[in-house]
């Protein structure tokens, strides 16, 4: 684990005290990796990942998806409640919902495209456009608002060089401003793909960076 | 000490195990006694397992301190259809962050809940709602549902009991509205989560058109002891109307936030002052939210006698919501915060109702206005209308979640509205 | 019963100080206007779940601890409800300063000004001034195809449109897209409401200016048009409309409200196929002659001629009817057939379309495979359907007849002018000339349905009365008033005054019909086996 400058990972960590791993904190090491045919059925809708490569025409769903798909679909009484596992499941191998998805998705349940397009367009995690390899969403709400979210967001914006919701130019990074995220205690919360990065200040932010390209 | 936001004077029921990696298993969870409140449900029967929740006095979590035994009791005696117990894990009103820590530390814990409240309410099938951006937390969730199935835990013929409990992770896309019972059900039908009107009552038409019962994750987690040590014991500590233990939440500016658990009618002061070590840079309190962004606003005044307990609070001026409190120390912008809180209202507003879809938005502008210092007096006499026709006038209560804060601040912040009206000066900087 | 006196089926309420006694499930709204007291609303409609979110209709009930929408709160004994208390309009005025946020001030370009209910209820119980300031939200306009045209700016999103196309046409091509103040109505990106059989009635349903129809888009105001109940003529489920005219033409239908026929509904095949009643190049003067000889003359000497050639007959007669003709033309039409000989042949063609097309979410309503109003009439009254399912060929034997042929509202476009070359006398009753009534010897100019008062039959057996909505072109009369008069000198009768007579002379002497009047009929028709059973 390269060496970082901030203080997090995973929660509460500003007083320094605490002697748990990052494993440890997020659970990761309890966790292991999860399987992508979405193992048991009760937690096949648990996933998805939000994965640094997007295929945007991956195909809807092929072998182990496939699977995971129809364990979905086996765990309510109607196909219409698949709907948003199966988007989630889309945009984990797309990287975005297009409406080309939309319509494909829609296909599979047997619902119209234009109720499939209502539905995606109310939930504010699809991707209604193609996204950068880190999806960089820094929470400004309250209680990390009160604590610098706002120079936060400005640092992830400078840093990547980019505009709020635009995507660099090496298609990297898209920074965009987020909702309260639930880790309220431990401002500024980013959440980055599927990843919670906690106590992140504006002067943390090159390292987060610099920690998430040591990573592709 | 492994976990750093921890207090002696703490009362650790829920959050026993906070920090301690080795509770997420089976083996772990039932070292400190896990799955002895379900065995002992199923012992006793769902009349009596409703009965001890309902002797425990113990009060929904998620913000409406509704009475949890008293809503298990709603639902229908042999139906003959099924029912449904849906866990809201779509924690996402600013401020809260309990369930997250409750589930990615003890994973199990829920799951029991969740058994103790299917049993009761003649359930089959749980879902867990939980919202999609809790991956990590979901991904603990999964590996202790996995076990949980593989142990005999969930599924068929539970415990050998004969009852089969099945539990499905149901993972949102991102709308707060969806931690409104009513959108939540329509969330996990697969449509936009907009709340349905009410009656009919999710007791009587739920989740797919059955009975069905919508708990919070902490109040699901507090029926696991309950059933496990009956409800007197539950007893033992809180207040007469809100008894128990509950974790708050807090944030802002102390120096430890974080989750801390304590008997309900915990002093306020000694939550800021003592248990979070008090004020950042040691600066004065300002204001405090003191049950997530939904609730009226408290100033420094309003908290010094304040007990954390529903009728402490209210007897304050606010609600204590979902115990989520958020400390304002003098360097807070309240007029930039309430904003903030505006936007945040408007951005999740799901758009049925006309004075949420519009009101919400249209306060935002204006408080966006005079916050860029073109605002007017008469512009806070509008906010405070537009507040009004926003409460009471919608199918659910998010517009009156945004009237509350928008109010109280003008009532008990109007200097700082008028400083920025009269002068453009800005009070505080955060 | 109840010892108490009181119906178990209905329930008694207080309504504004007034006690009203409503069928037990009545909605508040519902039994408000029992009473004559209209209640604001725009997500509800009669025709379709009721969501409660526009909240403009929440009404005071005593004892309950806010305001109720009163679309969906049911009527109970003794509740007490006050629809204009200062609570009640308080919120409304709130609710409407909320709509009027961003709602633009583009009423003078508006097709729905007028007959809009942001208008009507702002005008009503609006705030004198406004106090929005910032800039309004602009969505801009959008085609969703098919007819329908849609302006975001002007939505006042009641979702009454995605219902009626998820709930009755049963074909959800429209959704709520994205939420909050950015929500708006729309389709599946490009590909919209193109094919789609009903969807003009998102349109009729729109309570404001947000959905318009292209075909009327800017054509007439509201206020300029005059509304004539009638029945539309495209198919043979009769559904009833109103006929909306100004400068005597018709500018649109738009179905009226008729719960044993088409509910709240029309096809768009039907609303669309108006511009045939606004045709030029009409028959506008009685013709005399074949051929070169053809002359126009004045009503009074062609029927004289006509009755004279026709007293004499005594031939072998042939009748072409048409599914387009009232019921009172067509027992006109038979009564001179009769009186003028034998009746050989009594035909009329129709065209078929393949198949019929049932609106999914209204099964009564069924755009039919006959493709005419009043088949069912024509069948009852003798009439034997021939020709293909173009509406064309099958007279080869009444073109060549050589005694006497009637023709009343074919206009034999599939015929050559050999037609009725060989018959002793050959007249045609139309409203447009024809190269096939070259050889009649009486051309006779007769008004459209649109332009005269009858009754038509519809497939289920209905019989539907229409009034005149334009005034007919030159000497054009109706077919039953130069037929009855006919009819009338042939038989010694009195010639018919009105449209209700011939009606009246039908029923007596019809059994279909007996016992109907044209006011049992009323605006909403009767079914016939309700008086024959």
């Amino acid at each position: 684990m390269t060496e970082i400058q901030f203080r997090n990972p995973g929660w509460a960590g500003n007083t320094g005290e605490f002697d748990l791993t990052e494993a440890d904190v997020r659970g990761t090491e309890y966790v292991g990796e999860s399987p992508l045919d979405g193992g048991h059925p009760s937690v096949s809708a648990s996933l998805p990942y939000m994965l640094v490569e997007k295929n945007p025409d991956a195909p809807l769903f092929e072998g182990p998806y496939q699977e995971r798909f129809e364990k979905i679909r086996s765990r309510y009484p109607t196909a219409r409640a698949a709907l948003l596992p199966a988007l989630n499941l889309a945009q984990e191998l797309r990287g975005h919902i297009s409406p080309a998805t939309m319509d494909e998705v829609a296909e599979l349940l047997g619902l119209s495209s234009a109720y499939v397009r209502g539905v995606a367009t109310f939930y504010t995690m699809y991707n209604k456009r193609p996204v950068g390899r880190f999806l960089i969403q820094v929470c400004t709400n309250i209680s990390c608002n009160l604590c610098g979210a706002d120079e936060v967001l400005a640092a992830f914006l400078e840093h990547t060089g980019t505009e709020l919701g635009e995507t660099s130019s090496d298609g990297d990074f898209t920074v965009i401003e987020a909702e309260c995220l639930a880790a309220c205690g431990f401002p500024t919360c980013v959440q980055i793909n599927s990843r919670y990065f906690e106590d992140v200040s504006a002067a943390d932010v090159p390292a987060v960076l610099e920690r998430l390209k040591s990573e592709l | 000490m492994a976990y750093p936001y921890r207090h002696e004077k703490e009362t650790r029921v829920l959050s026993e195990c906070f920090g301690d990696p080795s509770a997420r298993t089976v083996a772990g969870w039932k070292r400190v006694g896990g799955y002895q409140g379900i065995a002992r449900a199923l012992e006793i029967g769902r009349e009596a397992t409703i009965d001890d929740v309902k002797a425990s006095g113990l009060r929904g979590r998620g913000g409406a301190g509704f009475p949890t035994g008293l809503k298990w009791s709603f639902m229908p005696k042999n139906s003959g259809r099924p029912h449904y117990l849906l866990c809201n894990a779509d924690e996402s009103e600013p401020g809260t962050f309990k369930d997250r820590e409750i589930m990615r530390w003890t994973p199990h814990q829920l799951l029991e809940g969740c058994l103790v409240g299917s049993y009761a309410i003649g359930a089959s099938h749980c879902y867990i709602y939980l919202r999609g951006e809790f991956f990590e937390t979901t991904q603990v969730m999964a590996r202790a549902l996995e076990e949980a199935y593989a142990e005999g835990l969930v599924g068929k013929d539970i415990l050998g009991s004969g009852v089969d409990i099945d539990i499905t992770l149901h993972v949102g896309a991102g709308a707060y509205i969806c931690g409104e019972e009513t959108g939540l059900m329509n969330s996990l039908e697969g449509r936009r989560g907009e709340p349905r009107i009410k009656p009919p009552f999710p007791a009587a038409v739920g989740a797919f058109g059955m009975p069905s019962t919508i708990n919070n994750v902490e109040t699901l987690c507090a029926t696991a002891h309950i059933a496990r040590h009956g409800g007197e014991w539950y007893r033992q500590w809180g207040t007469d109307k809100s008894p128990g233990t509950k974790l708050f939440c807090v944030s802002g500016h102390v120096n430890k936030p974080g989750n801390y658990e304590f008997p309900l009618g915990f002093p306020m002061m000694e939550l800021i002052e003592d248990v979070c070590g008090g004020m950042r840079d040691g600066r004065a309190l300002k204001a405090v939210i003191p049950g997530g962004s939904s609730v009226p606003i408290m100033s420094a005044d309003d908290c010094r006698a304040c007990t954390l307990c529903y009728e402490g609070v209210e007897a304050a001026g606010s609600m204590l919501g979902c115990a989520s409190v958020i400390v304002m120390d003098e360097t807070a912008d309240i007029v930039k915060q309430v904003r903030r809180m505006a936007h945040f209202y408007a951005h999740e507003s799901c758009g049925q109702c006309t004075p949420c879809r519009e009101g919400t938005a249209w306060a935002t502008r204006i408080l966006r206005r005079i916050e860029d210092g073109r605002g007017t007096e008469d512009d806070l006499d509008t906010l405070v209308q537009i507040s009004e026709q926003m409460t009471g006038t919608t199918i659910c209560v998010l517009s009156d979640s945004l009237a509350m804060p928008i109010i109280s601040s003008i009532e008990k912040f109007r200097e700082d509205y008028l400083a920025l009206i009269r002068r453009g000066e800005r009070v505080g900087a955060a | 019963m109840p010892d108490n006196g009181r119906n178990a089926d209905t329930v008694t309420l207080t309504i504004d100080g007034r006690e009203v006694t409503v069928a037990r499930g009545t909605s508040l709204l519902d039994a408000a206007e029992t009473q004559g007291t209209k209640v604001p609303h725009y997500c509800y409609h009669p025709g379709l779940s009721a969501p409660a979110q526009c909240r403009i209709c929440l009404v005071e009930v005593e004892g309950a601890p806010k305001l109720q929408p009163s679309c969906v709160t049911m009527a109970q004994d003794g509740q007490v409800v006050h629809t204009d208390s200062p609570a009640a309009k308080r919120m409304r005025q709130g609710v409407l300063e909320f709509y009027l946020v961003n709602h633009p001030l583009d009423c003078p370009i508006c097709d729905m000004s007028g007959e809009c209910k942001l208008q009507d209820y702002v005008f009503d119980e609006g705030r004198e001034h406004g106090r929005g300031r910032e800039p309004k939200r602009v969505f801009g306009r959008d085609d969703f195809g098919g007819d329908v045209l849609y302006y975001g700016d002007r939505c006042v999103m009641c979702t009454r449109c995605v219902r009626f196309m998820d709930e009755v046409a049963r074909d959800s091509r429209l959704t709520v897209v994205e939420r909050g103040s950015r929500a708006v109505i729309d389709t599946f990106f490009d590909s919209g409401l193109e094919g789609a059989s009903f969807a003009g009635n998102v349109v009729d349903i729109c309570p404001v200016g947000a959905l318009v129809s292209k075909d009327f888009l800017h054509k007439a105001r509201a206020w300029d048009l005059d509304h004539t109940p009638s029945v539309c003529t495209s198919c043979s489920q009769g559904c009833n409309v109103e006929l909306h005219t100004r400068d005597n033409l018709v500018q649109r239908l738009k179905p009226r409200e008729n719960q044993e026929v088409n509910g709240h509904w029309m096809c768009d095949y039907g609303r669309a196929n108006y511009e045939w009643m606004n045709r030029p190049g009409r028959l506008e003067s009685p013709m005399a002659g074949r051929g070169a000889d053809r002359r126009a003359v004045d009503w009074k000497s062609a029927l004289e001629h006509l009755f004279a050639r026709l007293q004499s007959g005594g031939g072998d007669v042939m009748v072409v009817g048409a599914a387009e003709t009232s019921n009172e033309g067509l027992v006109a039409l038979c009564s001179v057939g009769d009186a003028a000989g034998t009746v050989s042949a009594r035909v009329f063609r129709s065209p078929r379309a393949e198949d019929e097309e049932p609106l999914p979410g209204y099964p009564l309503l069924v755009r039919r495979r006959d493709l005419a109003p009043n088949v069912d009439g024509a069948g009852l009254l003798g009439f034997e359907r021939t020709g293909d399912d173009d509406g064309g060929g099958g007279l080869e034997e009444v073109s060549g007849h050589d005694g006497i042929v009637l023709v009343l509202g074919d206009e034999l476009g599939d015929q050559d002018e050999d037609f009725g070359a060989s018959a002793s006398l050959f007249v045609y009753l139309g409203s447009f000339d024809s190269p096939a009534a070259r050889n009649a010897d009486y051309v006779l100019p007769v008004t459209t349905f649109a332009e005269e008062e009858g009754s038509f039959v519809n497939a289920q057996g209905r019989v539907q009365r229409f009034w005149p909505g334009l005034r007919p072109p030159g000497l054009a009369r109706p077919a039953w008033l130069v037929l009855g008069a006919l009819a009338a000198a042939l038989q010694g009768d009195r010639t018919p005054a009105s449209a209700a007579e011939v009606f009246a002379g039908l029923a007596a002497g019809s059994e279909a019909f007996a016992g109907l009047t044209y006011e049992a009929i009323g605006e909403s028709g009767v079914p016939l086996e309700a008086v024959h059973g």
